[in-house]
């Protein structure tokens, strides 16, 4: 880690590069593999890059969301500060898997008929909107912890509140909130496994298929969950690099 | 220098109108009712003891704090809820604060570019250039690729000096620009207040330094509990202020200079 908080920059880069080549080069050593692994190795690449996209897609609408979601919490207007208060309530106090099968059986019959979803879509709006409510209370946290004089030296200059906000505040508070924003992060990436019960196929899906067809389940989870530990590695290191980054100026 | 200040006849434009300014603070009666113009190019120190209202009253200049009655009129420009009113008049006025407020995720050059760039829709070279020529003016060139915390307080308050300067305002408010420095660093600020206060720009400094106040302003103000006791020329004021409580303060304070 150390290499990694001394070059951010470098370090992100090492980090994507290499998860790029991961995903995209991890059917080759893998067909090489013996039974069960070498001949499902496509498969396993597949599920990988599945994996991934979901938590890209959900973890980028779940920093918007919390973001969103944060600000409106510390909101002067109280309709906007309950609606926030119970969006996080409701999503923190019930299961992700039910989050999941809410979306998947019940936006058919909310949404009109002719705005159908992929069962990868339903799973991205839920793992969205469930790690949202948990950067919610990251992004407050971060927001609260930029010192007042911040905000009136800002003010003091002339910018708009909303130029205050994200000029000033929204990158200050990304120094507090982040490492908890990565921590979720990394939870998304296990916690996309539980798509698998709305039959997308994600690296677990996967291995559950490949043990079921080859009745070995240890050769099978183990590699599997070796693809889980690169990938949340990858991730640390790249939300590690970018916590270096932001963090250049309390450097002394 | 020293001219007999408050007068407003000797053809100085008035750039800064208090009518009745009464702030409140929940039970607590932080200014009552206090009325002052402060003209163009003048630099006025306003002194007294903590809590006596001095900051609240510059504060409510740029709006920092509300008023809850009374009439405040920057160049012009009446300040209320209006934003308009109060963008306009927050591009006109510059502020310094005690604990220098420097944005600490920018380096000392994006601090002083932010707000032309921002506000006044500079281009960033035009803004760099002129932010280089302001870190020449505070003595901090070298400084431009830092960041606020690699940097010693009196640095870090020229910084913010230059900053304010940055918007060209028309006033700078200063709010006790030295108290939070160890002492060797408050000359270093005093330096650059100095030169500014020679160039012609109008400033209000709240402080407790009494050498300067009484080098270079051209006018002291003396508040106590909520209200503006003294308003006269430092000669005045540090050698026959006319309330006793003037004379106490000053004695309270003489070791200062």
């Amino acid at each position: 880690m150390n290499w990694a908080t001394r070059h951010p920059g470098w370090a992100m880069f090492a980090a994507m590069a290499g998860l790029l080549a991961f995903l995209w080069g991890l059917a080759i050593p893998l067909a090489a593999a013996p039974e069960p692994i070498g001949p499902a190795a496509e498969q396993f690449a597949d599920g990988a890059r599945i994996t991934v996209w979901l938590t890209l897609v959900a973890g980028s609408s779940g920093i918007v969301i919390g973001i969103l979601a944060g600000v409106g919490k510390l909101s002067r207007f109280w309709p906007l500060r309950r609606i926030c208060d119970a969006y996080v309530w409701l999503i923190r106090g019930t299961p992700l898997l039910l989050q999941i099968l809410f979306v998947w059986l019940a936006a058919p019959s909310i949404l009109p008929e002719d705005i159908v979803l992929s069962d990868f879509a339903c799973a991205a709006i839920a793992l969205a909107l469930n790690v949202g409510a948990y950067n919610t209370e990251c992004v407050r946290a971060g927001i609260l912890a930029v010192p007042w004089g911040q905000v009136e030296a800002a003010r003091a200059l002339g910018l708009t509140p909303v130029q205050t906000f994200m000029d000033v505040v929204l990158p200050q508070s990304m120094r507090v909130a982040l490492p908890a924003l990565a921590n979720n992060l990394a939870s998304l990436v296990k916690d996309s496994s539980l798509a698998y019960a709305i039959s997308v196929v994600e690296l677990t899906m996967v291995g559950y298929r490949v043990q079921a067809e080859s009745y070995q389940p240890i050769p099978v989870f183990v590699t599997t969950a070796v693809i889980y530990l690169i990938l949340t590695t990858a991730f640390t290191t790249l939300t590690a690099a970018l916590e270096a980054q932001l963090n250049t100026g309390q450097k002394r | 220098m020293n001219s007999p200040a408050p007068s407003p006849d000797a053809g100085l434009r008035p750039i800064i109108e208090a009518r009745e300014v009464d702030k409140r603070f929940g039970s607590f009666h932080a200014l009552k009712k206090v009325s002052a113009v402060f003209y163009e190019g003048q630099v006025t120190a306003i002194v007294g003891p903590s809590g006596s209202g001095k900051s609240t009253f510059l504060r409510t200049l740029n709006r920092l704090e509300t008023h809850d009655s009374g009439e405040i009129v920057i160049d012009g420009i009446v300040l209320n809820d209006d934003l308009k009113n109060l963008d306009a008049i927050r591009r006109e006025v510059g502020m310094v604060f005690q604990s220098f407020n420097l944005f600490t995720h920018l380096t000392i050059l994006r601090n002083i570019t932010l707000a032309p760039m921002r506000v006044r829709k500079m281009e960033r070279a035009a803004a760099e250039q002129k932010a280089r020529t302001l870190l020449e003016r505070v003595g901090l060139l070298s400084q431009a690729d830092k960041y606020p915390v690699q940097l010693s307080g009196g640095q870090q308050q020229r910084v913010a000096i230059a900053r304010a300067l940055a918007m060209d305002p028309k006033v700078l408010l200063f709010d006790e620009p030295t108290s939070a420095l160890d002492p060797e660093m408050v000359n270093e600020v005093l330096a650059v207040m100095r030169e500014l206060a020679y160039s012609g720009i109008t400033m209000l400094v709240v402080t407790h330094e009494m050498g300067f106040a009484r080098e270079v302003a051209d006018r002291i103000i003396f508040f106590d509990d909520g209200v503006i006791l003294e308003d006269t020329t430092p000669e005045v004021f540090f050698t026959q202020a006319e309330h006793e409580r003037a004379r106490a303060f000053l004695s309270q304070v003489r070791h200062g200079f």
